[in-house]
């Protein structure tokens, strides 16, 4: 994968890493609905880029439910859900070109998205600028509303590296993620000083990733 | 390749603080603009998302409203509904359809006033910086000029005002096409009753509205073509050019 580019490819260590990666590889192929669920948005994400209607409603029907689910997660209000969800679709239809097979599961990539976008339009609630410039805002394509690299497959991992975690850092950093806090909120809510949250998200993120990256 | 460690500690705590969604004020702003100028950065920033994506499957789906997917329809231009609704945003874009009309007026006098010269029209139109808009003049077998549509390849719109009679007749409706360099017509879509509208339109089909490609404007069922080809007359067409 990454850095590789010193290891012998001849060296036993190396042909037991190559082997066993190919046998995760064809146990995750393997699992049905991943199979075929998976390839087919990818494939009708690949139709919609070339402006195919038919896969853009095809598209909507597999998957505006759980982005729904995500825009009335973080937001709350069905009205504000509606707008994002709808700033999101018109988006995939411009931009599903952008959309990369090899760094990303479809799903993971139309739901992070989704989750970008309805976080931005919290921070500007807070901000208290009005409905007509929201909506107005969705050319604006920050590059990382788009980037995703990873898969929604790794989820026994996260679950795993995140419960290595004190439970407080992990508390928080779910809270964060799926109720959309900042670290204003978070401090209040847990009633610590705002350095504190600070470091202790900072940290859980920190060895976080030490866990997912071992 | 996906190696951060010329990172700065600190800049990778604002990658995954940033990716996490906690921050505000000064540090979001910080985080907004390395993620629009610092590759780095904002490849650590996919790299978080990604990290963190797998709990967004803890959120339970929800079923939207029907009416979610109709405005999603309307503001794509799709053809099942039949519509092609006017998106009535505030300001800009009214003022720029309203500019349009008032050309279109001009330059159908100027037509009419000089019909055997087909000399490119001096006229200057104020548009906004950063934008090469073009414009076609769709007109009929008689060089009257029906529809005016103009293109902002900027934000991906096509903003049509229909300047002369239009047959309505409900159990028709009027498709507009590109007809790129490669002579196949692409449909954009079905238009509405609306005497102004926009679409915007999908970045494959964007590509191909270039200077010296074909609008038109068709007769079809209602819903459009049943083929994805035009199947009906033409009663309005005209090339894209620089305004």
């Amino acid at each position: 994968m990454k850095g590789c580019n010193t290891c012998d490819p001849s060296s036993a260590g190396m042909l037991f890493h190559e082997a066993a990666r190919t046998r995760m590889k064809q146990v995750v192929d393997r699992r049905p609905e991943f199979d075929s669920s998976s390839r087919e948005l990818v494939t009708l994400l690949g139709e919609v880029s070339r402006g195919d209607r038919g896969a853009f409603a095809h598209l909507y029907r597999r998957t505006s439910a759980k982005l729904y689910g995500i825009c009335l997660r973080l937001l709350g209000s069905e009205a504000d859900a509606q707008d994002v969800l709808q700033e999101v679709f018109v988006l995939v239809w411009q931009k599903a070109g952008r959309f990369d097979d090899g760094k990303a599961s479809a799903i993971t990539w139309l739901a992070t998205l989704t989750r970008n976008r309805a976080i931005d339009r919290l921070r500007k609630r807070t901000i208290g600028s009005d409905g007509i410039e929201a909506a107005a805002d969705v050319e604006d394509d920050s590059p990382s509303a788009f980037d995703v690299v990873g898969n929604a497959q790794d989820s026994a991992r996260l679950a795993n590296c995140l419960g290595e975690l004190d439970e407080r850092a992990r508390t928080v950093i779910r809270a964060a993620f799926l109720d959309g806090a900042t670290y204003p909120e978070l401090a209040e809510r847990e009633k610590v000083p705002l350095g504190t949250m600070k470091s202790w998200i900072r940290r859980g993120l920190q060895r976080l990733r030490g866990c997912l990256e071992r | 390749m996906s190696d951060d460690s010329n990172l700065p500690e600190e800049t990778g705590d604002l990658a995954a603080e940033y990716a996490l969604g906690v921050l505000t004020g000064d540090d979001l702003q910080r985080a907004r603009d390395l993620a629009r100028t610092d590759a780095r950065f904002q490849a650590e920033v996919a790299r978080w998302s990604g990290r963190l994506a797998p709990l967004i499957d803890e959120v339970e789906a929800a079923p939207p409203p029907e009416s979610a997917w109709q405005a999603i329809e309307s503001r794509v231009g799709s053809a099942p509904s039949n519509v092609l609704q006017l998106r009535r945003r505030v300001g800009q874009w009214r003022a720029i359809a309203t500019a349009m009309t008032a050309l279109a007026a001009c330059l159908a006098i100027f037509i009419v006033a000089r019909p055997p010269a087909p000399a490119p029209a001096p006229i200057q139109v104020q548009r906004p910086a950063g934008a090469q808009p073009l414009l076609a003049m769709l007109g009929n077998d008689q060089r009257e000029t029906k529809v005016v549509a103009s293109w902002d390849p900027g934000n991906q719109r096509l903003i049509l005002a229909v300047t002369g009679a239009m047959p309505s007749d409900p159990a028709h409706a009027h498709e507009l096409w590109v007809i790129p360099k490669d002579g196949k017509p692409r449909s954009l879509g079905t238009m509405g009753t609306s005497k102004q509208m926009h679409m915007q339109l999908a970045d494959a089909l964007a590509r191909l509205l270039q200077q010296g490609a074909t609008i038109a404007i068709s007769v079809e069922p209602p819903g459009g073509s049943p083929t994805g080809s035009p199947t009906g007359p033409v009663v309005a067409s005209g090339a894209l050019a620089k305004t």
